[in-house]
């Protein structure tokens, strides 16, 4: 099996539109999550807060490869230009079938969703709908759109796993390189901030509802006061490179990745599953030949829902022990859905480089059934060797990937 | 004579949905070689006549002739003369 390094990060966050204004916000503590105005609007939603990202010079995309792009298509490519510009990967390797582009979202962009429905459905006319309604909404909007803006002729995939789509699309990347199939991958997801996909959650009862009046205090993963999600929104890439390849051409290194796995709990389509989740964990470090004990970092998936964080504590607990530091991002960003694991790694491969644990932000309270893992409440100076990245999404899917720096 | 209200409502919608600059915008210039649109820009320049001039020409066979601004000039005219829903 051949190895496979990442050479290229690139993201447009709720906390700015790169990485470094990604790792900037998160180092002062920021949070982007704020109350949207128009939301109260729809009736029933209770969830009044979001972490919107910022979406700027749009108009540097060409209109012809913009045109077919909705809000998230945008983040996607902005992104993915970063990350191939980090990376360093000439242009005319991307055209030559060896490189590829997996990334993926909950669904295609909601509100070009919305627009084309509501042109259609109330006078059943589809007289009003233009070329690109269809190619803003479809659910590999974002692989295709960015294939077709980076001209890339490789493998072009979208993997669709609402919460675990940019971890399972950065995994197959992984896979995809170390079968000898493709020498580079952009690998990631984007997601947007909607009304409709706030309703998502809030149906469940499962968004935050009591920090309407204070949104900078809604998302607090393991805190005692969570009451659940607050949906941000953004795009996340890596560059994923076989390892040779990445040598031959003296490419910048951010880390290897060892390890990846992707599992179902066949057991509730809503409701998280501790024992999944560490056999996910589980399958994901036996598959890197890596032990619990190796590991300094895990960047969780905690979002701050009653039930989900709970479980990913108590399978956390019971892989690793209570001795491994561990920090959610989600009260910084909230929780960008499909983006979340390619961004949340991204300020991994940060924390990996710097030496430095970003604490979990509003975790004021270690609710007591979260109680028995490390939580990291204050920055930490922490060697990070290894670090394990989470993702659980709706349909009891989990994706959990293993980085060693190199 | 060119009717000028026909030019400036197609000039807007060239404008305001392909983005091209008001002075590229000559009644002698190609749509698709000078301008730069394909087959799916004439579906969108389709819907954004109907709702301009609150027709119905998505079975209008006339639009796929269409090659110069002129010759679209003239359909817009043509359209308004019409009234409404031709088919």
């Amino acid at each position: 099996m051949k190895r496979v390094v990442i050479t290229g990060i690139g993201a447009i966050s709720p906390l700015g539109s790169d990485v470094d204004s990604l790792i900037k916000g998160l180092e002062r503590k920021q949070c982007a999550v704020k109350y949207m105005e128009n939301w109260k609007d729809y009736t029933g939603l209770h969830s009044l807060v979001a972490a919107p990202a910022v979406l700027k010079n749009e108009k540097d995309i060409p209109r012809r490869k913009r045109r077919s792009m909705g809000r998230m298509g945008i983040f996607a490519a902005q992104a993915a230009e970063q990350a191939i510009k980090d990376s360093a990967l000439g242009k005319t390797v991307l055209s030559s079938g060896r490189v590829g582009c997996i990334i993926g979202s909950t669904i295609g962009s909601p509100e070009a969703l919305t627009e084309a429905f509501e042109a259609i459905i109330p006078r059943k006319d589809i007289s009003e709908i233009t070329s690109m309604e269809f190619f803003k909404f479809v659910s590999h909007t974002a692989a295709m759109n960015v294939a077709q803006f980076l001209a890339i002729s490789g493998f072009v995939m979208a993997t669709s796993a609402a919460c675990a789509s940019s971890l399972q699309a950065i995994g197959t990347g992984f896979d995809l390189i170390r079968l000898g199939r493709q020498d580079a991958i952009l690998c990631g997801g984007t997601e947007e901030v909607h009304p409709t996909v706030t309703a998502i959650f809030d149906v469940l009862f499962a968004t935050s509802t009591k920090f309407n009046d204070k949104p900078k205090g809604s998302s607090r993963p393991f805190d005692i006061d969570r009451d659940g999600v607050v949906c941000g929104e953004g795009g996340g890439i890596v560059v994923l490179e076989e390892y040779e390849h990445a040598l031959k051409r003296n490419a910048k290194i951010y880390a290897e990745v060892v390890g990846y796995h992707t599992c179902g709990s066949g057991n509730h389509i809503s409701q998280s599953n501790k024992d999944a989740m560490a056999r996910c964990m589980n399958e994901a470090l036996n598959n890197a030949g890596i032990l619990p004990e190796q590991v300094d970092y895990i960047n969780a998936h905690a979002t701050a829902t009653k039930q989900g964080d709970i479980e990913e504590a108590r399978a956390i607990k019971e892989i690793f022990g209570g001795n491994i530091p561990v920090s959610s991002l989600k009260g910084n960003i909230g929780h960008t859905l499909g983006a979340s694991g390619a961004i949340e790694l991204i300020a991994s491969l940060n924390m990996m480089k710097n030496s430095v644990v970003y604490p979990t932000l509003n975790l004021e309270h270690i609710a007591p059934e979260c109680e028995g893992i490390s939580h990291v409440r204050g920055f930490e100076t922490k060697n990070i060797e290894i670090l394990v990245k989470n993702c659980f999404a709706f349909g009891g899917i989990n994706a959990v990937l293993v980085c060693k720096k190199i | 004579m060119i009717d000028q209200k026909a030019v400036a409502l197609v000039n807007d919608i060239f404008e305001e949905s392909f983005e091209i600059e008001k002075k590229e915008l000559q009644a002698n210039k190609n749509i698709f070689i000078d301008l730069g649109l394909d087959s799916l820009d004439v579906v969108d320049l389709m819907v954004a006549l109907q709702k301009k001039i609150n027709v119905k020409i998505r079975d209008d066979e006339r639009i796929r002739n269409i090659r110069t601004m002129e010759e679209l000039y003239d359909y817009v005219v043509q359209l308004k003369k019409e009234g409404t829903k031709p088919k």
